[in-house]
């Protein structure tokens, strides 16, 4: 009998890694040709390297697309990985870009860029000023497709394989449309949320006096809270920080709160963390103005900028022109590193982890009381289960383990103590500028090349919401261990022979 | 016949009578040593009498009864409390912290600082270049370094040894204050085990002052720097602290004397019951070992690196992360910028004191911190996570060393670990507040809390605390020790008791 001419299914790990690779493939290239078009529009310089290099990879990613079998069943631990994968690819073919295109002239300033960009954070080295129309695109670009991943992450690729599952927005009950009730369901309703979001924002910079263009590079660092920004007067304008800072507000919010109040699903008032989202932008603010000399209506808002800046994690640059108390960066630490709601482009530990935190603790001190007594944790309306507290309690862990690796490897190459943890901090909340003690943005320009590149893996852990990295991580050490072990079996086949 | 005197039940009365006895006890010793050869001997038999009084009556007019958790950890800490009330008595009346351009209330908060920072071993202090400690007599220094020996091995450790009638609660009250999860027994009764510990402690602290004497210092030096020393305190007779002898064989004494201050104090039990050595059959043990040889290495090679000799950096580094790793806090800098003063090390080094100020020693110790137990259950416990994800189906216990720990005990470790993160982020962020910069504040909140004693930058190994805090600053910090020599909780909780005593009176109050 014929055997019939069907394809084998891959191996989910073979799968998911070619998937990955495609799609930064696609990703990478899909915005390298648009860039490229939108270069035609100033000098055109650089059009022929985007268009060529963009559609190298397009094309690229389709034909790998396209060999992949389906594997029969796709293991979680795989897709995680192979986020991390896909999101260090798209790295290096941004900075394959920006050195193509002569934008970066080492490669390290170009890895530096497009971690920033795709991971972000926004801490630039490139001079926006002497990049054309073409390449000044892609690097907001890189911030909007990175905003968008860390939403996918956020609201599917971890809930339904990694933890949280409980908080998958997938119910029906009640007759409501939920945001993700399956992944291509889910990826679909973000975008619907995530490109109106950048059109309202862009409309928003448009109306306070920018220029079209300039407003949607504005509007695409804004929704994705990456912070890149193109001139270093770019705040001057009033009305233009009153929108960045209620666009800063929006793309710190949770898409999942956002769509419950779209479709009707509850009020405002029972959207607990949009609540507490709201009230750390009041209360910092309060707090900074109580802790700085300035007054009158530029303070109000300045502080609100920086505020909002810090709390959805984007990062946006804002002197402070009046005084300036000692407490002041802390604050702007411990926001950065609480960060934005879960369920947003925002970074940082998010309020979801911090809620649950602080309410194991409450448990922990009535277990105290009463050790027998069994005690729920309730988070959004659910029961947290117990695997996913532990979850959170194991990413608070993991999140002080990378703030502080990365403070010793940045010390270690030169920085001081307190710079070294402000910058650990805010590469790990993906939040942007480091601000000294006195409150001047510090620019990443004048720190070593070491110091920047330690701080890479920071970005991409904060970025992922560490848990996928760490799996990445934990499956190439398992590859490699199995191939020792590999190693060590055919040793000792031949040495048993040879006996 | 006489009528047998009224009794009111309350067990926290009776500890803290007890335990204000010891303290008198120690006042008016060292008030003794005072007016041998100082000043203040008056003033100090006034602080005993005074620490006395109340003591007495609360010893004769209680008697203890049975005891719910609540109630422990409102002992505990009240005694805790008021202990360290009644303990900066001697330095009030004595006027040590008296200065000319500062008010009652700052001195009343000095006073508190030190002797909070005493009885918790924490080591933090308030004398300095304004207050030289080399200006006081002998009793107030021997009285400072007392409150840390009484307090490494814990109040109510030792109220509990002559108070039979606690039968079962005095294990309750040990484990409230015993560093660690919960407290061995080395005896079928609690009084015997707590005996058996402060034999083990005074024999500890013995061994130590005869090793300070061959190694040169004067006998009340010596027998100073035992206390401080087997209680993993930090509190020096000198203003340089173990600088001040700038002595190898004075550092190697006090570095042993710190380790096995800062092991399981079980472990020296069994050792010497069974005659050999079981410390490195503990998996506790052997990490916090391998912790602090670890970090020696590396600090030592971080110190090289940025130009320090060889035999320098390791000497610093060795002494440096041994103090601070077991809790201890001594310094061996002989001024500031001299080798051994850290906090003009380069940041790498400082980042790796900062995490050996979050460890700290291992449970059943003398030492503070989070304890490397719960580091190594916690990383234990991160890793089963991670695998888990991997393997959702997997069913995945949490090793600690050959066995298993059960499921609530990990619970509750992470539940401390969440705890203690918080009141570090919090106490971090108050004591920004009250002018403090961030590395001074983080350096002053983690090492208060796990009462490890010089903090980073402005509150170093050769600075007052007063230069790197103000007065309010200082008060939340000695409150930090408090909570953090209690593990937390007790402290905590202790309003429960008094709480639901006051809501059973507003309820029912003709009862």
């Amino acid at each position: 009998m014929a055997t019939g001419t069907t394809r084998r299914p891959w191996a989910s790990w073979t799968a998911t890694t070619a998937w990955s690779v495609s799609a930064s493939l696609l990703l990478v290239g899909g915005l390298a040709v648009l860039a490229g078009l939108v270069d035609l529009i100033d000098t055109g310089a650089d059009t022929p390297t985007l268009l060529t290099a963009g559609s190298g990879m397009c094309i690229a990613g389709v034909l790998l697309y396209a060999r992949v079998e389906r594997p029969d069943n796709t293991r979680p631990a795989d897709i995680l990985a192979a986020t991390t994968l896909a999101m260090t690819l798209a790295i290096l073919l941004v900075a394959a870009i920006y050195l193509l295109t002569g934008a970066a002239q080492r490669p390290d300033d170009a890895l530096f860029e497009a971690t920033t960009g795709i991971t972000t954070t926004a801490m630039s080295v490139l001079d926006p000023a002497i990049l054309g129309d073409g390449m000044r695109f892609l690097r907001a670009g890189t911030q909007w497709a990175g905003g968008f991943a860390a939403l996918l992450v956020g609201i599917v690729i971890l809930p339904f394989f990694g933890f949280g599952r409980e908080f998958a927005d997938r119910s029906r009950s009640g007759g409501y449309h939920p945001l993700a009730p399956d992944e291509w369901s889910a990826t679909r309703n973000i975008a619907k949320l995530y490109v109106p979001g950048t059109i309202l924002i862009w409309i928003g910079y448009a109306l306070a006096g920018k220029g079209p263009f300039d407003a949607l590079l504005l509007a695409m660092s804004t929704i994705s809270t990456g912070g890149f920004t193109n001139s270093p007067d770019e705040f001057a304008d009033a009305s233009v920080q009153w929108v960045a800072i209620l666009g800063m507000f929006l793309a710190g919010s949770s898409m999942v709160t956002l769509w419950h109040l779209i479709v009707g699903r509850g009020g405002l008032h029972r959207q607990t963390g949009l609540m507490l989202y709201l009230g750390m932008h009041i209360a910092g603010a309060l707090l900074l103005m109580l802790w700085s000399t300035g007054d009158g209506m530029d303070s109000v808002r300045q502080t609100l900028f920086v505020v909002a800046a810090s709390v959805s994690t984007t990062g946006f640059p804002m002197r402070i022109p009046h005084g300036w108390g000692a407490a002041a960066p802390v604050l702007l630490l411990l926001l950065v590193s609480i960060g934005a709601m879960s369920g947003s482009a925002g970074g940082g530990l998010q309020i979801r982890q911090h809620r649950a935190l602080m309410k194991l603790a409450v448990r922990e001190m009535a277990r105290q009381l009463h050790p027998r007594a069994v005690l729920k944790v309730r988070l959004a309306g659910r029961v947290a289960g117990e695997n996913t507290l532990r979850q959170i309690v194991v990413l608070q862990f993991l999140f002080v383990a990378v703030v502080f690796g990365t403070a010793f490897l940045v010390a270690i190459f030169g920085l001081d103590l307190s710079s070294s943890l402000s910058a650990a901090v805010h590469a790990t909340a993906t939040a942007g500028p480091v601000r000294a003690l006195d409150g001047s943005l510090v620019d990443p320009g004048t720190w070593s090349r070491p110091v920047r590149l330690a701080l890479l893996p920071a970005m991409i852990f904060g970025r992922l919401s560490i848990y996928p990295a760490v799996v990445a991580l934990a499956s190439l050490l398992n590859l490699l261990r199995s191939k020792t072990r590999l190693r060590r079996r055919y040793r000792a086949r031949v040495h048993g022979r040879n006996l | 016949m006489s009528r047998p005197r009224p009794r009111w039940t309350t067990t926290t009365g009776h500890v803290t009578g007890i335990a204000l006895l010891f303290v008198a006890a120690g006042m008016f010793a060292s008030a003794i040593i005072e007016a041998a050869s100082g000043t203040d001997g008056q003033a100090m038999i006034l602080a005993s009498v005074l620490t006395a009084l109340p003591g007495v009556t609360l010893w004769l007019w209680t008697r203890p009864g049975s005891l719910d958790r609540a109630t422990v950890f409102t002992a505990v800490a009240g005694t805790w409390l008021v202990v360290s009330a009644f303990g900066a008595l001697p330095y009030l009346l004595a006027g040590t912290f008296q200065r000319g351009e500062i008010g009652p209330l700052e001195v009343l908060a000095d006073a508190i600082f030190e002797s909070v920072s005493g009885f918790s071993c924490t080591g933090s202090t308030v004398f300095g270049s304004h207050n030289l400690i080399a200006d006081q007599g002998p009793g107030i220094l021997i009285y400072r370094q007392f409150t840390q020996w009484i307090g490494g091995m814990g109040i109510v450790l030792l109220v509990v040894t002559v108070l039979p009638a606690l039968r079962a609660s005095g294990l309750g009250l040990i484990g409230a204050e015993a560093p660690g999860e919960g407290g061995d027994r080395l005896a079928p009764r609690m009084a015997q085990t707590a005996r058996r510990f402060w034999y083990v402690y005074v024999g500890l602290t013995a061994l130590i002052t005869t090793a300070l004497l061959a190694a040169g210092m004067t006998p009340f030096d010596a027998v100073a720097h035992a206390f401080t020393t087997a209680s993993t305190g930090g509190f020096s007779t000198r203003d340089s602290s173990i600088g001040y002898w700038d002595s190898v064989a004075v550092e190697m004494v006090i570095m042993i004397g710190l380790l096995m201050g800062g092991a399981n104090f079980t472990l020296h039990s069994r050792s010497i019951s069974s005659r050999r050595p079981v410390h490195m059959k503990d998996a506790e043990f052997r990490s916090y070992i391998w912790l602090l040889t670890g970090a020696t290495l590396v600090v030592t090679v971080l110190l090289m690196d940025d130009g320090m000799g060889m035999t320098r950096a390791l000497r610093s580094a060795a002494f440096n992360v041994v103090t601070l790793g077991t809790s201890g806090g001594f310094g061996n800098a002989t001024g500031p910028g001299s080798n051994g003063d850290f906090v003009r090390w380069a940041a790498g080094p400082q980042l790796v004191l900062l995490l050996l100020l979050v460890s700290g020693g291992c449970t059943g110790s003398t030492s503070g911190g989070v304890k490397v137990m719960r580091l190594t259950v916690g990383i234990s416990h991160a890793r089963r996570t991670l695998r888990s994800i991997r393997h959702p189906r997997a069913v995945l216990p949490v090793r600690h060393g050959s066995g298993t720990l059960a499921e609530p005990l990990v619970e509750r470790i992470a539940g401390f670990m969440v705890v203690y993160g918080m009141l570090v982020v919090s106490g971090t962020l108050v004591v920004a507040a009250l002018g403090t910069d961030l590395v001074t504040a983080l350096g002053g909140v983690i090492g208060s809390l796990g009462n490890m004693g010089p903090a980073l930058n402005k509150a170093g190994p050769t600075a007052s605390f007063v230069d790197g805090f103000t007065a309010p600053a200082r008060t939340v910090l000695a409150l930090l020790m408090l909570i953090g020599r209690l593990e937390l909780f007790p402290m905590l909780l202790m309003l429960v008791t008094p709480y639901r005593a006051l809501q059973d009176g507003v309820r029912s109050p003709h009862s």
